[in-house]
This record gives structure tokens, sequence and C-alpha cells, in this order.
């Protein structure tokens, strides 16, 4: 039933724009894992010590699960990182705009620089991770976990 | 008899426009003291005096806004006490600069209350050469001075 509703041409298509999306993001932090890093400051939830140590973390793992996901290795799992990565986002977003901070969110930079979309935590990038949580779960439920260059057994 | 008043009315009519032309210039210039008179009562520096403090090397610069921000474009030589993380940043700044230090803080432009609210604690942690430069980064910028990140 599920197969139905989601086929797998639409979980590969889901698979291939997500992870393109995720290597690009997880590029662009690794390029300045210095500003992530202040940025991830300023949301004033993790002590200095631990920020240097999260910010390479998170980058490595967006640009990691990314790749996975674009060629197919083990895209159940690497889905449900990159989920689990969201829900944390999600999370620290509404609790800083709830605390009445006011910084950029350290999402995706590209995405403003090309499209003017808002950078600063609020309700845009909130809905925004939202969406993309809602896109992962297909793949988290229904992805293969396999790995491509090895020939499935009969 | 009708002759003669229409000169006087054309002089007059003249005068008052002249005369309006005038006045949007004269309570600008008014308007200018005020705001000279209300930065000098708030010990709020413009970018002429700040420019004579950056050249002169006679006071700290103290970039107010977030440091994610300041990393990527301050004043030149400024250093970052962020209004949002202050209390952390603000014990190696004490450390680094004495009691007596002239400060001068800055934020992105006179309607950002962050230099007002950096320069407040400050004040209220001992230091008293504390000035605001309203103008901020931006007013910097535009004059071309010194920057760096």
């Amino acid at each position: 039933m599920a197969q139905n509703v989601f086929p797998s041409a639409l979980i590969t298509a889901l698979r291939l724009v997500l992870g393109a999306f995720f290597i690009m993001s997880g590029y662009e932090k690794l390029l300045d894992l210095k500003f992530f890093g202040l940025i991830i400051a300023e949301y004033q939830i993790l002590p200095s010590f631990l920020i240097p140590a999260i910010s390479l973390l998170f980058s490595l793992c967006e640009l990691l699960c990314g790749t996975m996901l674009f060629i197919d290795l083990f895209s159940r799992f690497s889905s449900s990182v990159m989920l689990c990565m969201m829900v944390i986002f999600i999370a620290a977003m509404i609790n800083n705009v709830m605390r009445g901070l006011e910084h950029d969110c350290g999402c995706v930079k590209f995405l403003s620089q090309w499209y003017g979309l808002k950078e600063e935590i609020g309700i845009v990038p909130i809905v925004r991770d939202i969406l993309f949580s809602i896109l992962l779960l297909p793949i988290a439920l229904l992805g293969s976990n396999r790995i491509p260059w090895k020939k499935d057994r009969k | 008899m009708s002759g003669k008043p229409l000169p006087r009315k054309l002089f007059a009519t003249l005068f008052v426009i002249s005369l309006s032309s005038i006045s949007p210039s004269l309570s600008q210039l008014h308007a200018a003291e005020t705001v000279a008179l209300v930065k000098e009562v708030s010990a709020e520096l413009d970018l002429a005096a700040t420019k004579a403090l950056f050249d002169s090397h006679s006071a700290c610069f103290v970039d107010a806004r977030s440091e994610y921000v300041y990393y990527k474009s301050h004043i030149k030589g400024a250093i970052s006490l962020s209004k949002s993380r202050f209390d952390e940043q603000f014990p190696d700044f004490r450390q680094k600069h004495a009691i007596e230090t002239f400060i001068v803080v800055y934020c992105t432009e006179d309607s950002c209350g962050k230099a007002r609210n950096v320069a407040r604690k400050l004040m209220k942690n001992g230091y008293k050469n504390v000035r605001v430069f309203s103008g901020g980064l931006i007013e910097w910028a535009h004059a071309g001075f010194p920057m760096e990140g």
C-alpha cells in the first residue's frame, strides 16, 4: 500500500534532490567552519568548548549523509540521521524564537545568496526544515539500506 | 489706480515663495542642531569625531553586533563584544583592557540599539570612558574608512 503511494521513482527523485542539497549545504559549512561555529554559539544552548566539535560534526554529517543519499548507500540510515538533525535544528530554532533571540539560523547560505531567502531564525526557516523532514520521511521509511555496488542475492 | 498694487502684490508673492523655500532648510538646520545637542548630551560620537579617535589610536573600538557578523566585517582593529554573548566575552575583554580605556562602541546603524546596550553594560562594569558611535558600521563603510574581516 505504502509502496503504491510512494513509487520507487519518487523515492529516487527525493533521494537525489535532498542528497544534492545536503552535499552543498554541508560543503559550504565545512568551507567556513569558524563562521558556522559562531552561529551555533549564538543559539546559546551548547557550552563554548563543545562548539568547534559540534560544528564539525554537523557539517560532516550533512556532507556524508547527503553523499550517501545521492549514491543510494544506506539511504534509509542516512535519511534517518538527517531527520534527527532536522528535529534538532527545528527544536533549537523554536527555543531561540521563544527566547526572543535574533540571529542567522546557519541553515543554507547558498539559498539566501541565490534566491534571497531569509536566513534569520523565525517562521520561514522553521517551516523549511519541517518541509525537509516531511520529504525525508518516505526515504527513512521505505528507502533501501543496500550497498549499490553489491549485487542482491537471489 | 489698479496698476500700482500689482508690483506690490508680485513682490509680496515672491517674498512668500522665497520664505517658504528657505524655511525647510531653516528647519533642517534647527533639527540638525537639536540632533547634535542630543548626541552631545547622551555622549554619542559622530563620524568625524570617531574617525579622529581612530586616527589617533587613543580609543578601543568595540563591535556590539553578533560575533558571526563581526567575523565577516568590522572596523579595522575593533574587538567583538556582542550584546547577545556579552557575559561570555566580557571576562576576556576585562583582562585585556584597563578600566580607564577610552572605548567607542558601535553596531550596524543609528537605529540598532546594541551599541547603546553594550555601552550601558560596560559602564555598569566600571568603564567610565565609554562613547557610542551612533552612525555605526554602515556610515563608516559609506565613508570608505578602514575595515577588515
